[in-house]
Protein backbone atom coordinates (compact mmCIF):
# COMPACT_ATOMS: atom_id res chain seq x y z
CA UNK A 1 0.00 0.00 0.00
CA UNK A 2 2.75 2.34 1.26
CA UNK A 3 4.55 1.57 -2.42
CA UNK A 4 1.32 1.74 -4.27
CA UNK A 5 0.27 5.45 -2.43
CA UNK A 6 3.55 6.92 -3.74
CA UNK A 7 2.90 5.81 -7.24
CA UNK A 8 -0.18 7.44 -6.99
CA UNK A 9 1.39 10.43 -5.80
CA UNK A 10 3.88 10.29 -8.30
CA UNK A 11 0.76 9.67 -11.01
CA UNK A 12 -0.88 13.02 -9.78
CA UNK A 13 2.18 14.80 -10.43
CA UNK A 14 2.94 13.62 -13.55
CA UNK A 15 5.19 10.93 -13.67
CA UNK A 16 4.83 8.73 -16.34
CA UNK A 17 6.54 6.06 -14.49
CA UNK A 18 4.72 5.82 -11.49
CA UNK A 19 1.58 5.46 -13.85
CA UNK A 20 3.20 2.90 -15.58
CA UNK A 21 4.04 1.29 -11.97
CA UNK A 22 0.57 1.11 -11.26
CA UNK A 23 -0.71 -0.19 -14.65
CA UNK A 24 1.49 -3.06 -14.57
CA UNK A 25 0.67 -3.85 -10.99
CA UNK A 26 -3.12 -3.88 -11.92
CA UNK A 27 -3.54 -4.76 -15.37
CA UNK A 28 -3.59 -8.32 -14.66
CA UNK A 29 -6.14 -8.68 -12.66
CA UNK A 30 -8.24 -6.22 -13.74
CA UNK A 31 -8.49 -7.86 -16.82
CA UNK A 32 -8.65 -11.12 -15.74
CA UNK A 33 -11.49 -10.18 -13.98
CA UNK A 34 -13.35 -8.54 -16.65
CA UNK A 35 -12.75 -11.64 -18.88
CA UNK A 36 -14.31 -13.85 -16.06
CA UNK A 37 -17.30 -12.03 -16.08
CA UNK A 38 -17.91 -11.37 -19.75
CA UNK A 39 -16.36 -14.35 -21.02
CA UNK A 40 -14.59 -12.24 -24.13
CA UNK A 41 -10.81 -11.16 -24.56
CA UNK A 42 -12.20 -8.36 -26.93
CA UNK A 43 -14.65 -7.01 -24.22
CA UNK A 44 -12.55 -7.48 -21.33
CA UNK A 45 -9.44 -5.29 -22.83
CA UNK A 46 -12.16 -2.88 -23.55
CA UNK A 47 -13.09 -2.59 -20.30
CA UNK A 48 -10.64 -2.79 -18.49
CA UNK A 49 -8.66 -0.12 -20.50
CA UNK A 50 -11.66 2.19 -20.06
CA UNK A 51 -11.54 1.81 -16.68
CA UNK A 52 -7.88 2.95 -16.09
CA UNK A 53 -8.67 5.79 -18.72
CA UNK A 54 -11.43 6.53 -16.08
CA UNK A 55 -8.67 6.30 -13.32
CA UNK A 56 -6.26 9.12 -15.38
CA UNK A 57 -9.41 11.31 -15.85
CA UNK A 58 -10.41 11.53 -11.83
CA UNK A 59 -6.29 10.86 -10.79
CA UNK A 60 -6.39 14.33 -9.64
CA UNK A 61 -9.54 13.39 -7.11
CA UNK A 62 -8.10 10.29 -6.23
CA UNK A 63 -7.78 10.53 -2.39
CA UNK A 64 -4.68 8.87 -2.09
CA UNK A 65 -4.82 7.42 1.38
CA UNK A 66 -7.00 4.45 -0.34
CA UNK A 67 -6.14 2.00 -2.08
CA UNK A 68 -5.83 2.09 -5.83
CA UNK A 69 -6.95 -1.33 -6.38
CA UNK A 70 -10.54 -1.73 -4.79
CA UNK A 71 -11.48 1.84 -6.62
CA UNK A 72 -10.29 0.40 -9.91
CA UNK A 73 -12.08 -3.32 -9.20
CA UNK A 74 -15.54 -1.07 -8.62
CA UNK A 75 -15.26 0.37 -12.16
CA UNK A 76 -13.92 -2.86 -13.72
CA UNK A 77 -16.64 -5.15 -12.44
CA UNK A 78 -19.56 -3.14 -12.67
CA UNK A 79 -18.93 -2.59 -16.38
CA UNK A 80 -18.55 -6.24 -16.85
CA UNK A 81 -21.87 -6.64 -15.49
CA UNK A 82 -23.54 -3.99 -17.51
CA UNK A 83 -21.88 -5.30 -20.79
CA UNK A 84 -23.04 -8.55 -19.90
CA UNK A 85 -26.35 -7.76 -19.41
CA UNK A 86 -26.29 -5.65 -22.74
CA UNK A 87 -24.12 -8.28 -24.86
CA UNK A 88 -26.93 -8.82 -27.56
CA UNK A 89 -28.86 -5.74 -27.71
CA UNK A 90 -27.91 -2.02 -28.57
CA UNK A 91 -24.54 -2.25 -29.14
CA UNK A 92 -22.40 0.42 -31.23
CA UNK A 93 -19.91 -1.91 -32.10
CA UNK A 94 -22.72 -4.09 -33.26
CA UNK A 95 -23.56 -1.92 -35.89
CA UNK A 96 -20.42 -3.49 -37.70
CA UNK A 97 -19.48 -6.44 -38.24
CA UNK A 98 -18.68 -7.79 -34.30
CA UNK A 99 -17.05 -11.36 -33.71
CA UNK A 100 -18.67 -14.17 -31.87
CA UNK A 101 -17.73 -13.83 -27.97
CA UNK A 102 -15.28 -16.55 -26.19
CA UNK A 103 -18.25 -18.10 -24.17
CA UNK A 104 -19.18 -19.88 -27.07
CA UNK A 105 -16.61 -21.70 -27.16
CA UNK A 106 -15.97 -22.62 -23.94
CA UNK A 107 -15.57 -26.28 -22.69
CA UNK A 108 -16.38 -28.28 -19.61
CA UNK A 109 -13.97 -26.01 -17.48
CA UNK A 110 -14.46 -23.56 -14.22
CA UNK A 111 -15.10 -20.94 -17.11
CA UNK A 112 -17.73 -22.60 -18.72
CA UNK A 113 -19.22 -23.37 -15.47
CA UNK A 114 -19.03 -19.87 -14.35
CA UNK A 115 -20.65 -18.51 -17.89
CA UNK A 116 -23.48 -20.54 -16.89
CA UNK A 117 -24.47 -18.07 -14.08
CA UNK A 118 -25.98 -14.91 -13.95
CA UNK A 119 -23.81 -12.47 -14.54
CA UNK A 120 -23.69 -10.01 -10.96
CA UNK A 121 -23.40 -13.94 -9.28
CA UNK A 122 -20.36 -14.21 -11.79
CA UNK A 123 -18.62 -10.94 -10.65
CA UNK A 124 -19.29 -11.44 -7.11
CA UNK A 125 -17.54 -15.08 -6.91
CA UNK A 126 -14.77 -13.20 -9.03
CA UNK A 127 -14.21 -10.27 -6.66
CA UNK A 128 -14.19 -13.23 -3.88
CA UNK A 129 -12.15 -16.12 -5.19
CA UNK A 130 -9.85 -13.75 -7.61
CA UNK A 131 -9.58 -10.89 -5.97
CA UNK A 132 -10.12 -11.91 -2.33
CA UNK A 133 -12.71 -9.55 -1.10
CA UNK A 134 -14.35 -10.29 2.06
CA UNK A 135 -18.14 -10.13 1.23
CA UNK A 136 -18.29 -7.05 3.12
CA UNK A 137 -16.09 -5.49 1.03
CA UNK A 138 -18.09 -6.64 -2.05
CA UNK A 139 -20.79 -5.54 -0.63
CA UNK A 140 -19.26 -2.10 -0.36
CA UNK A 141 -17.72 -2.37 -3.69
CA UNK A 142 -21.06 -3.07 -5.62
CA UNK A 143 -23.61 -1.35 -3.29
CA UNK A 144 -25.59 -4.21 -2.61
CA UNK A 145 -26.94 -5.66 1.08
CA UNK A 146 -24.02 -8.05 2.96
CA UNK A 147 -26.73 -11.02 3.22
CA UNK A 148 -27.62 -10.51 -0.73
CA UNK A 149 -23.61 -10.98 -1.44
CA UNK A 150 -23.42 -13.86 0.78
CA UNK A 151 -26.24 -15.78 -0.58
CA UNK A 152 -24.74 -15.19 -3.99
CA UNK A 153 -21.68 -16.62 -3.44
CA UNK A 154 -23.13 -19.38 -1.48
CA UNK A 155 -25.59 -20.07 -4.79
CA UNK A 156 -22.43 -19.92 -7.28
CA UNK A 157 -20.48 -21.71 -5.14
CA UNK A 158 -22.94 -24.33 -5.21
CA UNK A 159 -23.95 -24.44 -9.31
CA UNK A 160 -20.36 -24.56 -9.87
CA UNK A 161 -20.02 -27.54 -7.48
CA UNK A 162 -22.73 -29.65 -9.76
CA UNK A 163 -21.05 -28.23 -13.23
CA UNK A 164 -17.42 -28.78 -12.76
CA UNK B 1 -10.74 -21.91 -6.53
CA UNK B 2 -8.38 -18.92 -6.82
CA UNK B 3 -6.05 -21.31 -8.12
CA UNK B 4 -8.33 -22.17 -10.83
CA UNK B 5 -9.31 -18.85 -11.44
CA UNK B 6 -5.71 -17.50 -12.03
CA UNK B 7 -4.86 -20.52 -14.28
CA UNK B 8 -7.84 -19.79 -16.68
CA UNK B 9 -6.04 -19.05 -19.96
CA UNK B 10 -6.94 -15.61 -21.16
CA UNK B 11 -6.64 -14.94 -24.62
CA UNK B 12 -4.07 -12.29 -25.90
CA UNK B 13 -3.45 -10.92 -22.48
CA UNK B 14 0.35 -9.83 -23.36
CA UNK B 15 -1.06 -8.16 -26.29
CA UNK B 16 -4.04 -7.11 -24.52
CA UNK B 17 -2.00 -5.03 -22.24
CA UNK B 18 0.27 -3.62 -24.18
CA UNK B 19 -2.00 -2.08 -26.53
CA UNK B 20 -4.31 -0.45 -23.32
CA UNK B 21 -0.48 0.61 -21.83
CA UNK B 22 0.02 2.32 -25.07
CA UNK B 23 -3.79 4.00 -24.95
CA UNK B 24 -3.11 4.75 -21.49
CA UNK B 25 0.25 6.12 -21.83
CA UNK B 26 -1.05 8.33 -24.55
CA UNK B 27 -3.94 9.63 -22.26
CA UNK B 28 -1.85 10.50 -19.64
CA UNK B 29 0.32 12.11 -21.78
CA UNK B 30 -2.42 14.52 -23.00
CA UNK B 31 -3.48 15.31 -19.34
CA UNK B 32 -3.17 18.42 -17.81
CA UNK B 33 -1.51 17.92 -14.49
CA UNK B 34 -3.09 20.04 -11.65
CA UNK B 35 -1.87 22.65 -10.92
CA UNK B 36 -1.73 23.84 -14.21
CA UNK B 37 -5.63 23.40 -14.63
CA UNK B 38 -6.06 25.26 -11.03
CA UNK B 39 -4.43 28.46 -12.70
CA UNK B 40 -6.79 31.38 -12.58
CA UNK B 41 -6.39 32.47 -16.36
CA UNK B 42 -7.57 29.93 -18.18
CA UNK B 43 -10.64 29.79 -16.08
CA UNK B 44 -11.40 33.13 -16.50
CA UNK B 45 -10.70 32.61 -20.53
CA UNK B 46 -13.13 29.92 -20.55
CA UNK B 47 -15.81 31.28 -18.73
CA UNK B 48 -15.27 34.17 -20.70
CA UNK B 49 -15.75 32.02 -23.95
CA UNK B 50 -18.67 30.73 -22.31
CA UNK B 51 -20.73 33.39 -21.58
CA UNK B 52 -20.64 34.80 -25.00
CA UNK B 53 -20.92 31.34 -26.83
CA UNK B 54 -24.28 30.61 -24.84
CA UNK B 55 -25.31 33.14 -26.66
CA UNK B 56 -25.18 36.16 -24.66
CA UNK B 57 -24.25 38.69 -26.91
CA UNK B 58 -25.10 41.96 -25.00
CA UNK B 59 -22.69 44.43 -25.29
CA UNK B 60 -21.26 43.11 -21.58
CA UNK B 61 -20.89 39.99 -23.42
CA UNK B 62 -19.57 41.44 -26.13
CA UNK B 63 -16.81 43.55 -23.91
CA UNK B 64 -15.92 39.80 -22.45
CA UNK B 65 -14.87 38.79 -26.04
CA UNK B 66 -13.19 41.48 -26.35
CA UNK B 67 -11.18 41.62 -23.31
CA UNK B 68 -10.50 38.04 -23.69
CA UNK B 69 -8.33 38.79 -27.00
CA UNK B 70 -7.55 41.77 -25.94
CA UNK B 71 -5.40 40.14 -23.14
CA UNK B 72 -4.57 37.21 -25.10
CA UNK B 73 -3.86 38.34 -28.37
CA UNK B 74 -5.49 37.17 -31.90
CA UNK B 75 -2.06 35.40 -33.28
CA UNK B 76 -3.83 35.12 -36.73
CA UNK B 77 -7.13 35.45 -38.46
CA UNK B 78 -8.11 32.85 -41.06
CA UNK B 79 -10.37 33.89 -43.82
CA UNK B 80 -11.63 30.39 -43.94
CA UNK B 81 -11.51 27.16 -42.04
CA UNK B 82 -8.35 25.61 -43.19
CA UNK B 83 -7.63 23.53 -40.69
CA UNK B 84 -8.42 22.35 -36.76
CA UNK B 85 -5.88 23.34 -33.95
CA UNK B 86 -6.71 19.74 -32.52
CA UNK B 87 -7.16 16.27 -33.41
CA UNK B 88 -10.65 15.36 -33.96
CA UNK B 89 -13.57 16.39 -36.22
CA UNK B 90 -16.02 19.34 -35.37
CA UNK B 91 -19.69 18.20 -36.15
CA UNK B 92 -21.36 21.73 -37.46
CA UNK B 93 -25.17 22.30 -38.27
CA UNK B 94 -25.93 24.94 -41.01
CA UNK B 95 -29.08 26.29 -42.68
CA UNK B 96 -27.70 23.65 -45.75
CA UNK B 97 -27.78 20.81 -43.11
CA UNK B 98 -25.15 19.04 -40.81
CA UNK B 99 -21.53 18.78 -41.72
CA UNK B 100 -18.63 16.76 -40.62
CA UNK B 101 -15.24 18.92 -40.65
CA UNK B 102 -11.59 17.01 -40.75
CA UNK B 103 -8.48 18.21 -38.79
CA UNK B 104 -7.22 19.01 -42.38
CA UNK B 105 -10.00 21.10 -42.88
CA UNK B 106 -11.94 19.48 -45.08
CA UNK B 107 -15.74 19.22 -44.95
CA UNK B 108 -18.91 16.73 -45.64
CA UNK B 109 -21.90 17.41 -45.78
CA UNK B 110 -24.16 14.47 -44.43
CA UNK B 111 -27.41 15.63 -45.05
CA UNK B 112 -30.42 18.26 -44.50
CA UNK B 113 -30.49 18.02 -40.89
CA UNK B 114 -31.21 20.53 -38.38
CA UNK B 115 -29.64 19.24 -34.81
CA UNK B 116 -26.61 16.66 -34.49
CA UNK B 117 -24.28 14.83 -32.22
CA UNK B 118 -21.88 12.71 -32.12
CA UNK B 119 -21.53 9.01 -30.37
CA UNK B 120 -19.24 8.44 -27.21
CA UNK B 121 -16.54 7.56 -29.74
CA UNK B 122 -17.44 9.21 -32.45
CA UNK B 123 -17.63 6.58 -34.61
CA UNK B 124 -21.37 7.39 -35.94
CA UNK B 125 -24.16 10.45 -35.57
CA UNK B 126 -27.42 10.78 -34.60
CA UNK B 127 -29.06 13.36 -36.15
CA UNK B 128 -32.51 14.70 -36.70
CA UNK B 129 -34.89 16.56 -38.95
CA UNK B 130 -38.12 17.51 -38.67
CA UNK B 131 -40.14 13.80 -38.30
CA UNK B 132 -37.30 11.48 -38.22
CA UNK B 133 -33.98 10.14 -35.77
CA UNK B 134 -31.35 9.25 -38.12
CA UNK B 135 -28.08 7.12 -37.33
CA UNK B 136 -25.25 7.45 -39.87
CA UNK B 137 -21.50 7.21 -40.01
CA UNK B 138 -19.49 10.23 -40.69
CA UNK B 139 -19.32 9.49 -44.19
CA UNK B 140 -22.99 10.12 -43.98
CA UNK B 141 -24.19 6.72 -44.61
CA UNK B 142 -27.75 6.12 -42.40
CA UNK B 143 -27.75 3.00 -40.51
CA UNK B 144 -31.09 3.17 -39.14
CA UNK B 145 -34.27 5.68 -38.58
CA UNK B 146 -36.70 6.11 -36.54
CA UNK B 147 -39.74 8.30 -37.92
CA UNK B 148 -40.88 10.22 -34.75
CA UNK B 149 -42.84 13.70 -34.63
CA UNK B 150 -40.81 16.86 -33.73
CA UNK B 151 -37.82 15.67 -33.30
CA UNK B 152 -34.68 17.41 -31.01
CA UNK B 153 -31.80 17.68 -29.18
CA UNK B 154 -30.61 14.26 -29.51
CA UNK B 155 -27.98 12.85 -27.39
CA UNK B 156 -25.61 9.77 -27.70
CA UNK B 157 -24.23 8.19 -24.36
CA UNK B 158 -22.71 5.32 -22.91
CA UNK B 159 -19.86 2.74 -23.18
CA UNK B 160 -18.38 1.41 -26.39
CA UNK B 161 -20.02 -1.70 -26.14
CA UNK B 162 -23.75 -0.71 -25.37
CA UNK B 163 -25.02 2.39 -25.87
CA UNK B 164 -28.55 4.93 -25.59
CA UNK B 165 -29.83 7.92 -27.30
CA UNK B 166 -32.06 10.17 -25.77
CA UNK B 167 -33.84 13.06 -27.83
CA UNK B 168 -37.30 14.81 -27.29
CA UNK B 169 -39.97 14.28 -29.63
CA UNK B 170 -43.61 16.14 -29.52
CA UNK B 171 -42.50 17.38 -26.07
CA UNK B 172 -41.75 14.36 -24.89
CA UNK B 173 -38.11 13.36 -23.24
CA UNK B 174 -37.47 9.62 -25.20
CA UNK B 175 -34.51 6.65 -25.12
CA UNK B 176 -33.75 4.31 -27.62
CA UNK B 177 -30.85 1.69 -27.63
CA UNK B 178 -27.60 2.97 -30.24
CA UNK B 179 -29.25 -0.07 -32.76
CA UNK B 180 -32.89 2.09 -32.70
CA UNK B 181 -34.36 -0.49 -31.03
CA UNK B 182 -36.31 -0.14 -27.97
CA UNK B 183 -37.61 3.62 -28.15
CA UNK B 184 -39.68 4.74 -24.90
CA UNK B 185 -40.74 7.22 -23.22
CA UNK B 186 -38.31 8.66 -20.45
CA UNK B 187 -40.08 11.95 -19.27
CA UNK B 188 -43.43 13.49 -20.52
CA UNK B 189 -42.46 16.23 -18.02
CA UNK B 190 -39.31 17.16 -19.07
CA UNK B 191 -37.58 20.55 -20.49
CA UNK B 192 -36.93 21.02 -23.78
CA UNK B 193 -33.05 21.64 -22.91
CA UNK B 194 -30.37 19.44 -24.16
CA UNK B 195 -29.82 16.48 -22.04
CA UNK B 196 -26.56 15.03 -20.70
CA UNK B 197 -25.12 11.46 -20.33
CA UNK B 198 -23.04 10.59 -17.14
CA UNK B 199 -19.59 9.55 -18.90
CA UNK B 200 -18.89 7.69 -15.57
CA UNK B 201 -22.26 5.96 -14.25
CA UNK B 202 -23.47 3.56 -17.00
CA UNK B 203 -26.48 4.69 -18.55
CA UNK B 204 -27.50 7.85 -16.27
CA UNK B 205 -29.22 10.75 -17.95
CA UNK B 206 -29.63 14.05 -16.37
CA UNK B 207 -32.08 16.60 -17.78
CA UNK B 208 -34.13 19.40 -16.79
CA UNK B 209 -37.55 19.31 -15.39
CA UNK B 210 -40.49 21.69 -16.29
CA UNK B 211 -40.15 22.81 -12.70
CA UNK B 212 -37.15 23.75 -13.27
CA UNK B 213 -34.97 20.86 -11.21
CA UNK B 214 -32.36 18.40 -12.32
CA UNK B 215 -33.23 15.05 -12.70
CA UNK B 216 -30.40 12.47 -12.86
CA UNK B 217 -32.44 9.04 -14.15
CA UNK B 218 -31.52 5.64 -15.01
CA UNK B 219 -32.96 4.74 -18.25
CA UNK B 220 -32.74 1.10 -18.36
CA UNK B 221 -34.44 0.73 -14.87
CA UNK B 222 -36.42 4.22 -14.52
CA UNK B 223 -34.79 4.90 -11.23
CA UNK B 224 -34.73 8.57 -10.49
CA UNK B 225 -31.28 8.89 -8.96
CA UNK B 226 -31.26 12.27 -8.09
CA UNK B 227 -34.56 14.59 -8.03
CA UNK B 228 -32.49 17.83 -7.37
CA UNK B 229 -29.12 17.30 -8.81
CA UNK B 230 -26.77 20.11 -9.79
CA UNK B 231 -27.79 22.42 -12.87
CA UNK B 232 -23.57 21.80 -13.51
CA UNK B 233 -24.26 18.43 -14.50
CA UNK B 234 -26.45 19.67 -18.29
CA UNK B 235 -24.83 19.55 -21.00
CA UNK B 236 -22.79 23.06 -21.01
CA UNK B 237 -24.77 25.75 -23.26
CA UNK B 238 -21.57 27.06 -24.38
CA UNK B 239 -17.72 25.37 -24.37
CA UNK B 240 -17.06 22.90 -26.91
CA UNK B 241 -13.64 21.49 -25.99
CA UNK B 242 -11.20 19.13 -28.06
CA UNK B 243 -10.96 15.63 -27.24
CA UNK B 244 -7.57 16.32 -25.97
CA UNK B 245 -9.29 18.77 -23.96
CA UNK B 246 -6.65 21.60 -24.55
CA UNK B 247 -8.74 24.10 -27.17
CA UNK B 248 -12.27 25.33 -27.22
CA UNK B 249 -14.41 26.86 -29.75
CA UNK B 250 -16.90 28.53 -29.63
CA UNK B 251 -18.71 30.96 -32.60
CA UNK B 252 -19.44 34.52 -32.14
CA UNK B 253 -22.78 35.01 -34.57
CA UNK B 254 -22.30 38.96 -34.58
CA UNK B 255 -18.53 38.61 -35.94
CA UNK B 256 -19.60 35.56 -37.94
CA UNK B 257 -16.25 34.14 -36.72
CA UNK B 258 -14.86 30.77 -34.97
CA UNK B 259 -12.48 31.53 -31.99
CA UNK B 260 -10.45 29.20 -30.83
CA UNK B 261 -8.82 29.27 -27.65
CA UNK B 262 -6.18 27.13 -26.31
CA UNK B 263 -6.74 26.25 -22.14
CA UNK B 264 -3.13 25.52 -21.49
CA UNK B 265 0.12 27.16 -22.65
CA UNK B 266 1.08 29.39 -24.11
CA UNK B 267 -2.34 31.05 -24.46
CA UNK B 268 -3.37 31.36 -28.45
CA UNK B 269 -6.54 32.66 -29.97
CA UNK B 270 -7.58 31.79 -33.33
CA UNK B 271 -10.11 32.77 -35.23
CA UNK B 272 -11.92 31.89 -38.44
CA UNK B 273 -13.70 34.55 -40.10
CA UNK B 274 -16.80 34.48 -43.05
CA UNK B 275 -17.79 31.21 -41.40
CA UNK B 276 -21.57 30.87 -42.09
CA UNK B 277 -20.27 31.03 -46.36
CA UNK B 278 -18.28 28.31 -45.64
CA UNK B 279 -21.50 26.02 -44.57
CA UNK B 280 -23.37 27.66 -47.15
CA UNK B 281 -25.92 29.13 -44.64
CA UNK B 282 -27.78 32.32 -44.33
CA UNK B 283 -27.24 32.25 -40.32
CA UNK B 284 -24.47 31.34 -38.46
CA UNK B 285 -24.26 27.77 -37.79
CA UNK B 286 -24.55 25.46 -34.60
CA UNK B 287 -20.77 23.49 -33.31
CA UNK B 288 -22.45 20.85 -32.17
CA UNK B 289 -19.42 18.74 -30.71
CA UNK B 290 -16.05 18.09 -31.69
CA UNK B 291 -14.96 14.54 -31.09
CA UNK B 292 -12.28 11.98 -31.07
CA UNK B 293 -9.61 11.30 -34.11
CA UNK B 294 -10.74 8.93 -36.09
Amino acid sequence: MGSEGAHVRGAQRGSASDLEALFRLHWPRAYRAAFLVVHDAAAAEDIAQEAFLAAIRNLDRFDRRRPFGPWLHRIVVNRAIDWTRARQLRAESELVDAPAPEAERLDGTVLAALAALPPDHRAVIVLRHLLEYTPGEIAELLGLPRGTVNSRLRRGLDSLRETV
Amino acid sequence: MRHELEQIEVPGEHEARERSWTIVRAAYAEREPSERRRSWKPIVVLAGVAVVAAGLLSPPGRAVLDEIREVVGVERSQPALFSLPAPGRLLVTADSGTWVVEQDGSKRLLGPYREASWSPFGRFVVAARANELVALTPDGTVRWSLARPDVRLPRWGGTRTDTRIAYFSGGQLRVVGGDGEGDRVLDEDAAARAPAWQQESGHRLAYAARDGSVRVVDVDTGDVVDRDAAVSLLEPQAAIVSPDRRWTVVGWADADQLVFTRLGRPRRVHAVSNVSAQFRSRSFPTIEGWCCAP
